[in-house]
């Protein structure tokens, strides 16, 4: 499922600025801001409670003495009605929902990117791609993934290729946007002009136009993953080997406990509400610096 | 205004038949046998050569696939393979509860969006606007199934001021039933609206203040309109439009959202069929319950743009 996005924040093309702040400076510009600073700091524990995971806590298993405890000092998070830790298995999921954010991310960006940037300059390419693109994002996507997973036996990479390939339609067409912007501009005539191929202008001339455009890009699909992740984990589709934040939710509706024990909905909730939203900001924030005329707009 | 309608059709018809298409392919391509999922233990070859012919997946593809679209005109989704019954008298048994949950949370959503847009817009910069940018931010990190739980536990569960599952009692007659199949749905509403809505009415303030500052809106100023008056009257004329287009792109995602809504609350619409059909491994359902949304989708987005054309005044048909 793309996440209920009513319009990217990135989505209002806006024109290309000649030369962009230099790099340091522009994190700068992101770090300063407060909110900036902390949707930063968030990805970063985020990333760090992931990689460090056995560290933290056992992976969770089996069955323990103390179920369905609330919240204590024994258990932060409290116990599902196995007996298993919830901060255990919110942990070990950050695990999972990161590396299918940011691999199925990575995905759509290379598939979204190469399509947009051939509609851009090559008018064939651009009929059949702007229907294709169109096709897929009149679709309701949730369903089609289910479906497909439903097919393949669910695992970590088949779900990461799954959200991948679906999700691409969205970056094509803000990158489509940018690089037909880019392509009216006189330089490429230049290019053009000084007998450049077709191949390297897109490679060479328009794409880092579009580069900036591309990183706000990763966050905010790796930010629309891992919504997707959740979605089909909560429905029985994720990986059966690999705890996620959406089979916590989907083990509390199992076992009929949302009522009781409010600890096992609350946690993974939260932790999909922090990391989508630290995501997204810092998709916005990286944005307005992209542009200095959006800024305090 | 017939050619408009035809090409708007045709245009309907094409993407519908690249999803019936491409799933058909896609379906058949991957790896995994369908016919492992519909005997449980040990199977002789004999048994799933048997299988395989009475689903006619024996025949070569392309010949599977013309049969396919020919039953499909037909009104036929197949058969289940768990409820033997076939896939379409399951659907249309279903659909009516997701279209009603996804029209009502359609409706509400630009009923709600839109004042709250307008004032936002004519509060820019004050607090009513800088909540709104907060909610719509954060509208894009909420978890459908999430609020819906929320939702389920304090004001179901807790206070009890709303029933925590189903679509209506059947014990109710007359007018009795239409107030129990509204007090069921409010829940699985509000979980849809409280996502959508954020996003929704931020983007329509960010077109109203573009809207605002054109020329025709500086004209009715210096004619001596009261700002209220440009806002409203004005103002909003053209706003609502793109308003209804931005909703009508969002139909896909609120159908994701109703699957996801339907989980939570056993709503007994195809959302939750697609659940029960996913611990099944049902995927005949599951082909012809993407199918159905899918057209579900594309028509209702076909009927948003003629709405729109119709309304539009700069557009003649």
């Amino acid at each position: 499922m793309s996440s209920p996005l009513v319009t990217d924040p990135a989505a209002a093309a806006v024109p290309v600025q000649e030369v962009g702040p230099g790099t340091r400076s522009a994190w700068r510009t992101f770090l300063r801001q407060p909110s900036g600073l902390l949707a930063a700091l968030v990805l970063v524990v985020m990333v760090l409670l992931a990689v460090f995971a056995p560290l933290i806590a056992d992976e969770p298993g089996g069955t323990g003495a103390d179920v369905l405890r609330a919240p204590s000092g024994g258990h932060w998070f409290g116990t599902d009605d196995l007996g298993q830790d919830i901060f255990a298995q919110v942990v070990w999921g950050t695990r999972t929902s990161l590396l299918i954010g940011v691999a199925a991310s990575l995905i759509a960006i290379v598939l979204g990117t190469a399509i947009g940037l051939a509609s851009a300059y090559f008018r064939r390419v651009d009929a059949i791609g702007t229907v294709v693109t169109d096709v897929m994002l009149a679709l309701p996507t949730l369903p089609l993934m289910i479906m497909l997973a439903a097919i393949v036996s669910p695992s970590v990479w088949t779900l990461t290729v799954i959200i991948g390939v679906f999700a691409w339609p969205e970056v094509a067409r803000l990158i489509r946007s940018q690089g037909l912007v880019v392509s009216a501009m006189p330089y490429i005539d230049g290019a053009r002009v000084l007998g450049a191929s077709g191949w390297r202008i897109v490679t060479r001339e328009i794409m880092p136009a579009v580069v900036p455009l591309i990183v706000v890009s990763v966050l905010l699909t790796a930010s629309r993953a891992v919504i997707s992740e959740a979605g089909l984990s909560f429905l029985g589709l994720g990986d059966p080997d690999a705890w996620s934040w959406g089979r916590i939710l989907l083990n509390a509706q199992r076992s009929g406990v949302v009522a009781i024990a409010w600890w096992q909905t609350l946690f993974p909730s939260l932790a999909i509400l922090l990391l989508v939203l630290a995501a997204t900001v810092a998709g916005m924030r990286f944005n307005d610096i992209r542009d200095p005329r959006r800024n305090g707009g | 205004m017939a050619r408009f309608v035809l090409n708007r059709a045709l245009k309907a018809v094409l993407t519908i038949w690249i999803a019936i298409t491409a799933t058909f392919f896609l379906l058949r391509l991957l790896p995994g046998d369908p016919t492992t999922l519909m005997v449980e233990g040990d199977m002789t070859p004999e048994m799933r050569a048997a299988l395989l012919k009475t689903y006619g997946l024996d025949q070569p593809l392309l010949e599977q696939y013309v049969s396919y679209l020919r039953e499909l005109l037909h009104g036929n989704f197949g058969i289940s393979f768990r409820q033997i019954q076939p896939v379409t008298d399951i659907l249309l048994d279903r659909l009516p509860w997701t279209l009603l949950l996804a029209g009502v949370a359609f409706l509400l959503t630009i009923a709600v969006g839109i004042p709250i847009g307008v004032y936002a817009a004519a509060h820019r910069g004050r607090w009513p606007d800088k909540l709104l940018q907060g909610f719509g931010i954060g509208g894009h990190a909420l978890f459908v199934p999430s609020v819906a739980m929320l939702l389920l536990v304090y004001l179901g569960a807790k206070l009890g001021w709303f029933p925590i599952g189903g679509a209506i009692d059947p014990d109710t007659r007359g007018a009795a039933a239409y107030l129990s199949l509204a007090h069921h749905l409010v829940l699985p509403v509000a979980s849809l609206v409280l996502v959508q809505l954020g996003p929704y009415a931020l983007t329509l303030r960010t077109n109203l203040i573009d809207v605002l500052g054109e020329d025709y809106i500086r004209a009715a100023r210096a004619r001596g309109l009261s700002g209220r008056r440009r806002l409203w009257k004005h103002a909003l004329r053209n706003a609502i439009l793109p308003a209804l287009t931005l909703m009508g792109l969002q139909l896909g995602t609120l159908v994701g959202g109703a699957v996801l809504t339907e989980t939570v609350f056993a709503y007994p619409g195809v959302g939750r069929l697609i659940y029960e059909a996913v611990g099944q491994r049902d995927y005949p359902v599951l082909q012809g319950a993407f199918i159905m949304l899918a057209i579900t989708v594309v028509v209702a987005n076909a009927l948003t743009d003629l709405l729109y054309a119709v309304l539009n005044p700069r557009i003649r048909l």
